[in-house]
């Protein structure tokens, strides 16, 4: 992971569960609240918290962490306090990953603009999940154990080295699914631009050095691939 | 004796499985309206009628088979009797009311008093029998007596018979029936009017040589057709007097017909949304399949949309009638209904193991979706409940409400930010998998016999061949996810497949699974 320091802003139900899950992944890492009560809460449940207002000059952030290996996650109560701490951050930090929670929409549009890197909007998830459940029970199980269960089955990005076999390849020459039991879902080429395309639009991509890949396998196949192209580590 | 007689039959028709299933069936066809057979029965009256109204209307002129007047005089009269002797043996129960007096006298440790109970019957049928339906019924069968000539006029009350059949003529006149007191209060005024005016023009006219207006029946007859702005012009006032009168009375007149537009005017303004209400209760109890979503708010909106876009139906129900109105603004089914009443199901006829594919549950708070929850599941003990849950502490109390799948969102939130901090891409591709607006879909294929024994070659074809993504199998028989799968792996029906591909990629690898090898 190449965040070492991780800021979750705000401490209700969603802050709470976004903090649990992404604490232990860092080696520092802090709630910042806006009021006394908040911050009493995130203290019993055994955070390091600090008071913020949304005034701020962020000397706060600059003191205590390096904002080169710092992510936050803004998520405060109301859409438009996530809005103002987002621009407010933008405006100091020009290069800080910063992640928002938005209830709809249009307040997920306005995140945007107000430059989050990216937003989660949090009704269109909702919703999502709801009509996948029913519809497609068995996707929702499968995609949760690769995601978020400790599964054999991962997910994962992989950036090609500079000195890989595949460079100079394309993608559809090589037969994932026989030769490293893994299945390429998308590719991010990182001449063309910075997103991701599927796979499975049939476009013939040449691979280039660090372009990304996103494989599906077991574990063992992606550290196998990982290998053979030369990557030492990959994101589980 | 006879009342031990009338007693022992009383308790052998109660407890006869046949006779109390004849009479519900008779019910049914005749009063109930969620009937499914009953329209059937409704349309065959209908069509009887018409024929019997060509034949009197075709008689008039021309000479009209014997046969065609056998049958209408007699075969539909006696269809019409037996259907009123039906009414009024379906309108009480006569053995029920017997058997409660026959046990209460018992209680009271007195003679049980037969005529008594005999009379209390009576009394309810003459209700039957005396409701204007029921007399438009019996001066419908009147024709059977065809010798009475001046009684085949009353052929014409079939034609009234008509509104026992057809639900909008029914409703037309209940909204008519809600204005009682004003129709009333116009009949009154208006036959003040004719009274006094048809009074008055008979005095001044009568005597007048030049006047046509000689009879006191040609004044009221005069008075009428100046009242109600016809104005024929076969009678006219002669005298100065009567000319003043006709003034007083047209104007008069208009009040009477503007009176009388508003009236109904209003009944139909103000039964507009009972209306259009029962329309759309008649809509949702015609569907097949839905899905029922109990709580309207903005996710709501979303889960809805999603769902008609795959192309399901989704009934909404919500107590709010604000709600209600933005939802219907949305273009969305959503019914005034509480969601959590057991009266609201009855009303609606909602089935739920036939009709709803699951319920999901919406509501902004686990207090009333565990109410609702419960609710349902005295409905059905096994329909699917899909719920949100608001407050991680009471996810035990919504299970054990019987909610089969519960979603909360701010736990799927913080596991998703630990993808997307450390996953980025790999994140965003699930995301825009799931989200389904990247023209690239990820779906799962339920496989049947025929399916599951072209399964693999089906993969192998070139056109799917590294572009048709078979992320794995589900199998049913071990509950496992086979990732990948070689084709030593067994296929059977039931199995689940996963795919990622365009959508008309994965139509047409469910169509070419399907398709018979040809021998």
């Amino acid at each position: 992971m190449s965040y070492q320091s991780a800021i979750v802003f705000g401490f209700n139900e969603y802050a709470k569960q976004i903090a649990m899950q992404i604490a232990p992944e860092y080696l520092s890492f802090a709630i910042f609240v806006m009021t006394e009560a908040e911050r009493s809460a995130a203290k019993a449940a055994g955070f390091e918290v600090a008071l913020f207002d949304l005034g701020e000059d962020w000397k706060l952030i600059e003191e205590r962490f390096d904002p080169e290996s710092l992510i936050v996650f803004c998520a405060l109560d109301k859409d438009a306090e996530n809005v103002f701490l987002t621009i407010s951050l933008r405006s100091i930090f020009e290069e800080l990953p910063i992640i928002a929670l938005a209830g709809d929409h249009e307040s997920a549009a306005k995140m945007k603009s107000a430059g989050a890197n990216k937003v989660m909007a949090t009704q269109q998830i909702t919703a999502n999940i709801i009509t996948e459940m029913l519809e497609k029970p068995t996707v929702t199980e499968v995609l949760h154990d690769i995601l978020y269960e400790q599964s054999f089955l991962k997910i994962a990005q992989i950036s090609v080295p500079e000195n890989s076999f595949l460079v100079g390849k394309h993608l559809h020459d090589i037969d994932w699914g026989e030769e490293f039991d893994v299945l390429v879902l998308a590719i991010v080429d990182h001449q063309l631009s910075a997103t991701f395309s599927f796979t499975s639009k049939g476009h013939h991509h040449h691979i280039d050095p660090e372009d990304i890949l996103v494989v599906v396998g077991y574990e063992d196949s992606i550290s196998a691939l990982s290998e053979a192209m030369g990557v030492e580590k990959w994101a589980k | 004796m006879i009342s031990r007689w009338i007693v022992g039959i009383a308790f052998f028709l109660h407890a006869s499985p046949n006779y109390r299933y004849i009479k519900k069936f008779a019910h049914n066809l005749l009063e109930n309206t969620n009937y499914p057979y009953k329209k059937f029965f409704d349309y065959t009256m209908m069509v009887l009628i018409v024929i019997s109204v060509y034949i009197l209307v075709h008689h008039v002129k021309y000479e009209v088979k014997p046969d065609w007047l056998f049958f209408n005089n007699y075969v539909i009269s006696v269809i019409f009797l037996i259907e009123y002797m039906l009414r009024l043996w379906v309108y009480s129960d006569n053995s029920k009311a017997i058997i409660e007096q026959y046990e209460h006298d018992l209680f009271l440790q007195r003679p049980f008093r037969v005529w008594g109970v005999l009379h209390r019957i009576m009394m309810t049928k003459m209700g039957f029998v005396f409701s204007p339906s029921a007399i438009i019924d019996l001066l419908a069968i009147m024709p059977f007596f065809h010798e009475m000539r001046l009684l085949r006029v009353f052929i014409l009350f079939r034609v009234f018979k008509l509104f026992r059949y057809a639900k909008s003529l029914q409703q037309f006149v209940s909204i008519l029936a809600s204005k009682k007191f004003e129709f009333l209060t116009l009949g009154v005024f208006a036959g003040v009017i004719i009274t006094v005016s048809s009074v008055l023009i008979y005095v001044m006219e009568a005597n007048n040589p030049d006047s046509k207006i000689n009879t006191l029946f040609e004044a009221v007859y005069w008075s009428v057709v100046t009242i109600f702005t016809v104005g024929y012009g076969d009678f006219v006032p002669a005298t100065s007097e009567g000319r003043m009168v006709a003034m007083v009375i047209i104007v008069a007149g208009i009040a009477v017909i503007s009176f009388a537009t508003s009236i109904v005017v209003s009944a139909f303004t103000e039964k507009l949304d009972e209306i259009k209400e029962d329309k759309l209760i008649d809509d949702v109890s015609k569907f097949d399949q839905f899905y029922l979503i109990c709580g309207y708010s903005p996710l709501t909106a979303q889960v809805a949309h999603r769902f008609i876009k795959n192309g399901n139906q989704v009934v909404i129900l919500e107590s709010n009638h604000k709600k209600v109105a933005e939802a219907q603004k949305d273009g969305l089914l959503a019914l005034t209904f509480d969601p959590a009443s057991l009266h609201s199901y009855h009303a609606l006829r909602i089935d739920f193991e036939t009709q709803v594919i699951s319920v999901i549950l919406l509501e902004e708070s686990d207090v009333l979706n565990v109410y609702t929850a419960l609710t349902i599941r005295e409905m059905s003990k096994s329909i699917k409940m899909l719920s949100i849950l608001l407050h991680h502490e009471n996810r035990r109390k919504l299970s054990l409400a019987g909610i089969n799948e519960i979603v909360y969102t701010q736990e799927l939130i913080g596991l998703m930010s630990k993808e997307v901090s450390g996953r980025p891409v790999a994140f965003e591709v699930i995301h825009a998998l799931r989200s389904e607006n990247s023209g690239v879909f990820i779906e799962e294929i339920v496989l049947d016999d025929l399916m599951a024994g072209q399964f693999f070659d089906t993969t192998k074809l070139s056109m799917f061949h590294k572009r048709l993504i078979v992320l794995g199998v589900y199998k049913q028989s071990s509950q496992s996810f086979f990732f990948n799968p070689s084709n030593t792996l067994i296929i059977d029906a039931g199995d689940v497949v996963i795919v990622v591909g365009t959508r008309s990629l994965i139509d047409e690898f469910k169509a070419l699974m399907r398709r018979k090898k040809r021998v």
